[in-house]
């Protein structure tokens, strides 16, 4: 038991896991809608693209999270603007933003003295230096994430089945896109401190990828997702603390291998139940 | 009784390209009309127009009296099941429950009238017993059995269903084709897009394009050789001069008995 209980036995422990468990709840809950709808890419492209805003914030010594929401809203806009105006699909116009805001974002950050430590820091989280402001901010992103993901079920689940369909009733699905994005960026950027943007990733996919080969319907998916992210972040933690490693990357790395572990099982077991119904 | 739609002129692009070239047609009330031309000749063109998903660029169309986006609420639309990814992980009774979205909005509870609407539209369906069953766990016709449970669940005075029983068994396709001619015994019209000829003959309306309308009115008014040769012999006919050099005295009738011309004049 001391095992477990000895990496979170001084405050700045139980911040990070209180800190990672927040970000994992808010990535986990959006990320099941990410997954759903196919976005992984986007999701990729978009933890990458609010760096030169977090830079551009260390640089100008202002808050980060400003940063961050000011260069998730124009990487949005500039992938749109491509989109809409290239014959160009909209996974070249992520990929274009993936690596042009990536390159600014390192660019801004190696003006600075601390060059390397300040890029690790954005990148890769610091999740032992999470503040207890931190943590509010972490949780009232996380109340209006799970509040908004709940109260757009509909429209959301809609969108995922089929946008025309949604269209049909009425459910306006580039609205529920528009709030998605919003809902992405929060998640993102109320993230970012405790396992960098690089890692957020993790979050946002993992869970929700191991939670979908075992959830029959999306609140379930959603549900397991979060718990898969829970235990990923309070593993994770303990597991760096053990074996030494960065807190941030176990975290993000756990729910990748638990999709593998939960993929490898369910290989083993008999498919009978997989077997397409043949009709009467 | 008025057209359930009524278009006049209706040209439509998808990009740079003219996926219907000027047409006009009618769609008669409380019948079943089928709409049928080789691929790429509009008939889903014509089936998104209708449901107000696809904007028109010139001429006017009426769904139900008003503008298409705002008839939407009262049309159903069933598309191909191969157009919809099973992979959003929902029982067979979920898909159908999204029926009643329409009615239900975003945020408003099913009431026992909606619960007892998705129960009925499963029944017709005979999809009852796959009720639990995860989408991908069906086989296409019996998903496409339960994409039709779910556009009669919704509340509708207009069903649209695109090619509805393309590649189907032959269980999914007598189900479907039932339910298909039950829906005007119900007070609602019926515009299904195929490639079948006897499909097509068995509705009591034809709609017959290659670009653009050809040829619309009764199944023995439009399934003509001389109709049916032009349609697919000549392949899609998006040039509106050759339009009018191919048909210059060919003439047809419309819904409501009139003669229109290819164009519907």
């Amino acid at each position: 038991m001391e095992w477990f209980l000895e990496p979170f036995a001084l405050g700045f422990q139980q911040r990070a896991l209180m800190g990672g468990a927040l970000a994992g709840l808010m990535a986990s809950v959006v990320g099941t809608w990410l997954v759903l709808r196919g976005m992984s890419f986007f999701g990729d492209a978009f933890v990458h693209g609010v760096v030169p805003g977090i830079a551009a914030a260390v640089v100008l010594d202002i808050n980060p999270v400003i940063g961050a929401a000011l260069a998730a809203l124009f990487m949005v806009i500039a992938i749109e603007v491509v989109h809409r105006n290239t014959t160009l699909s909209e996974d070249t116009s992520i990929g274009l933003l993936f690596v042009g805001m990536l390159a600014l974002g390192v660019m801004i950050i190696s003006r600075l003295d601390s060059y390397a430590g300040s890029l690790t820091t954005i990148l890769f989280g610091d999740a032992l230096g999470i503040t207890t402001v931190d943590l509010i901010t972490q949780a009232i992103l996380a109340i209006i994430i799970i509040t908004a993901t709940t109260l757009f079920y509909r429209p959301l689940l809609a969108l995922s089945f089929n946008k025309e369909k949604a269209q049909i009733w009425g459910l306006a699905p580039n609205r529920a896109h528009a709030a998605l994005l919003v809902l992405i960026a929060a998640a993102v950027i109320g993230s970012f401190q405790s396992v960098g943007t690089l890692l957020v990733f993790g979050l946002l996919v993992g869970p929700p990828a191991a939670a979908a080969l075992i959830s029959r319907t999306v609140p379930r998916m959603m549900v397991t997702s979060a718990v898969i992210a829970l235990f990923s972040v309070w593993i994770g933690l303990t597991l760096s603390y053990h074996l030494g490693t960065a807190g941030s990357a176990t975290m993000a790395l756990t729910p990748i291998v638990i999709f593998f572990l939960v993929l490898a099982i369910k290989q083993l077991k008999p498919r009978a139940k997989d077997q397409v119904l043949v009709d009467a | 009784m008025p057209s359930a739609v009524i278009a006049t002129d209706v040209v439509i692009a998808r990009g740079h390209r003219i996926a219907l070239d000027r047409s006009s047609f009618q769609i008669p009330t409380g019948k079943i009309t089928a709409i049928i031309g080789p691929n790429g000749s509009g008939k889903s063109t014509i089936l998104h127009a209708i449901a107000g998903l696809l904007p028109i660029d010139s001429g006017t169309i009426s769904v139900l009296g008003g503008e298409p986006e705002k008839s939407q609420r009262s049309v159903s639309y069933v598309l191909q099941y191969a157009a919809v990814p099973a992979g959003t992980p929902l029982t067979v009774t979920e898909a159908v429950q999204m029926g009643r979205y329409s009615t239900l909005g975003a945020f408003r509870r099913p009431t026992r009238a909606d619960r007892e609407k998705v129960a009925a539209a499963m029944a017709h369906l005979e999809i009852t017993d796959l009720a639990k069953r995860h989408l991908t766990e069906l086989s296409g016709g019996q998903r496409q059995r339960v994409y039709v449970a779910q556009g009669i669940a919704q509340d509708h005075a207009l069903l649209l269903l695109d090619e509805p029983l393309t590649g189907l068994d032959l269980n999914s396709a007598k189900t479907i084709d039932a339910i298909i001619h039950d829906e005007p015994n119900r007070g609602c019209s019926v515009v299904l897009t195929t490639h079948d000829l006897e499909e097509a003959k068995a509705a009591d309306y034809v709609i017959l394009t290659a670009g653009r309308v050809v040829a619309c009115g009764t199944p023995d008014e439009v399934l003509t050789a001389v109709n049916l040769t032009n349609a697919y012999g000549l392949g899609a006919l998006h040039v509106r001069d050759e339009a009018a050099a191919l048909f210059p005295t060919e003439h047809h009738h419309g819904p409501d008995g009139h003669q229109h011309g290819p164009d519907g004049h």
